[in-house]
């Protein structure tokens, strides 16, 4: 079952075209990347699957249950954390969960339970401050104990890191991380690294649509461009080596710096032979012989530029 | 239910930890004590700084008297506070975005609107208590069996059902406008076109304007409980417009 599908969704701001026909599956248990520029419409996608905007087309379903504008009906399934998220400042962090386990129509038990459990995750167990008196870094861990108070089936998370430092970061990923056992979690960011941390699987949107969806492996086979990098010590080595006839063909698919030049092949061993070999008959040794993977940020540069 | 009572106790939680109750609670506890006093010493005061050998006829004042400042006060001072401290609930949450996390929890969008209705009425309710009840003493205390009169009971009654009525517009236009000002401004344009359709002639008996300056007269006798019935039904009626305005309209805000 798919814990989310989004249909050829459609939303303009004015003459503005954030989401066109942009379509989505999530399956269930999955930890989904959604990438982007800011702007790129992430927040807004994320708003229509909770109802809170309106789609000017197109269709989402919610474990199989269609989303309607201003009804909350598939919000019981779902945790939401905003990029910002927003409490009542005059509350202690008890009291706001025990708001939510209510709006979520928890019974009391089962809030103060489940509060108590993830107040302690999130390590604000003991603090008696209101929540006006939170740093940024804890009103976002605050806000993950609030997502994930009803245990939800599906976590969406709007940019959790983006604003944090390192360590605030490196908190809300172990987190995230804990709780991608039992939940599907929907994330948004544009900090790749994360994404390689966590994620199984992603998809880059750009101008309205996706333009490119799949689970990590399947993107990094899809979008293989690997390369491999040759440097020398010497201009003169590297000239040397740059006219060599049998290597000719692959200079093509070259950029060049300095002392060296990265190649592009699309069969990294056989490419890799013929460089070690003509080195070896022209007794030539390179400071640097190195195969490039495809990082995360190769793949979304060539997705958005 | 479970998610209206808790919101409506998150409510009760912002006006006290706000100072809401505490400015409210103090200045109707004030124009309380004021209402009867202002009343009872005023002519004396003036006669102290009176020019000498200047004469002016004052009467002697009496429990009427108490009870026209506290109408006076109650609706341009009280009322105006309330509308004040209300107008920006809606805009609030709206302008910082605290309803997001809890409506993403699955609460139904109306609750939201029911809950501070309740809160805010109740506040209102608390605090007009508070003051007519010490308005009410020291009018015994000075005039003892004047303070109380027949139509007293329905007169106070009609000013609190007016005191809602403003209560449901300014949520209202909170709801529409999304700024304090936007909530004020409508709560005043509903006064204000009340006052000017109070010139056609026979529309005043359905105004609910009426609620808050028909007071006197009922104290007085020159007008009967019957008189004010119609501006009380229009009121209920208006009070549900407005709420069923706001719950469709917020129904349909993208937040």
């Amino acid at each position: 079952m798919n814990a989310l599908k989004i249909e050829s969704l459609k939303k303009s701001f004015g003459a503005n075209t954030v989401i066109n026909d942009m379509s989505l599956e999530i399956p269930e248990h999955s930890v989904f990347g959604f990438l982007g520029q800011n702007g790129a419409g992430k927040t807004t996608t994320m708003k229509m699957i909770l109802g809170f905007l309106e789609p000017d087309g197109g269709s989402i379903e919610v474990f199989g249950e269609p989303v309607v504008y201003g009804k909350s009906g598939t919000n019981r399934y779902v945790g939401y954390l905003p990029d910002v998220p927003q409490f009542y400042s005059y509350m202690k962090p008890m009291e706001y969960l025990r708001l939510c386990g209510a709006a979520a129509g928890m019974g009391p038990g089962e809030t103060e339970a489940a509060g108590t459990r993830l107040l302690d995750m999130v390590g604000l167990k003991n603090n008696g401050k209101k929540i006006g008196g939170f740093s940024r870094g804890m009103k976002q861990r605050l806000g993950i104990a609030q997502a994930l108070l009803h245990s939800p089936k599906l976590l969406i998370c709007d940019e959790p890191t983006s604003a944090l430092d390192p360590v605030g970061r490196k908190e809300i990923l172990e987190i995230l991380e804990q709780v991608t056992e039992k939940t599907t979690v929907l994330f948004s960011t544009h900090i790749l690294s994360d994404v390689e941390r966590v994620c199984d699987r992603v998809a880059v949107l750009h101008e309205g649509k996706l333009a490119l969806c799949g689970t990590m492996e399947e993107i990094r086979a899809a979008k293989k461009r690997s390369g491999i990098y040759v440097e020398f010590r010497e201009k003169e080595e590297w000239k040397k080596f740059r006219g060599l006839p049998e290597l000719s063909h692959l200079f093509i698919h070259a950029e060049a710096s300095g002392r060296g030049a990265a190649i592009r092949t699309a069969d990294v061993d056989r490419t890799g032979n013929e460089i070690l070999q003509a080195l070896e008959r022209h007794e030539m040794v390179p400071l640097k012989f190195e195969i490039e993977e495809p990082g995360l940020e190769d793949l979304f540069m060539e997705a958005v530029l | 239910m479970r998610e209206y009572g808790a919101f409506t106790k998150k409510e009760f939680l912002e006006f006290f930890r706000t100072y809401k109750y505490l400015v409210m609670g103090l200045v109707f506890l004030l124009l309380g004590i004021m209402s009867p006093l202002a009343a009872k010493f005023l002519p004396e005061l003036m006669k102290e700084f009176m020019p000498e050998g200047m004469q002016i006829a004052l009467a002697e004042p009496s429990a009427l008297d108490a009870w026209a400042q506290f109408f006076k006060n109650v609706t341009q001072i009280g009322l105006i506070i309330l509308v004040i401290l209300f107008s920006g609930s809606m805009a609030s949450e709206y302008g910082k975005g605290t309803l997001v996390t809890i409506l993403a929890k699955g609460m139904p969008r109306k609750t939201v609107i029911f809950a501070k209705f309740t809160a805010a009425s109740a506040a209102w309710t608390g605090a007009y208590l508070l003051c007519f009840l010490t308005a009410w003493f020291y009018a015994w205390y000075f005039w003892r069996g004047e303070a109380w009169s027949a139509a007293l009971l329905f007169s106070v009654f009609c000013l609190w059902l007016f005191g809602i009525l403003l209560i449901a517009a300014s949520l209202f236009g909170g709801v529409l406008f999304r700024t304090i000002y936007g909530s004020l401004l409508f709560t005043g344009g509903i006064v204000v076109l009340q006052f000017l359709l109070n010139i056609v002639p026979k529309a005043g008996k359905y105004l609910p304007v009426s609620l808050a300056s028909q007071n006197m007269a009922l104290l007085q006798g020159t007008a009967v409980t019957a008189d004010l019935a119609w501006a009380a039904v229009t009121t209920a009626v208006l009070t549900v417009l407005f709420l069923a305005g706001s719950c469709f309209v917020f129904g349909k805000k993208q937040i």
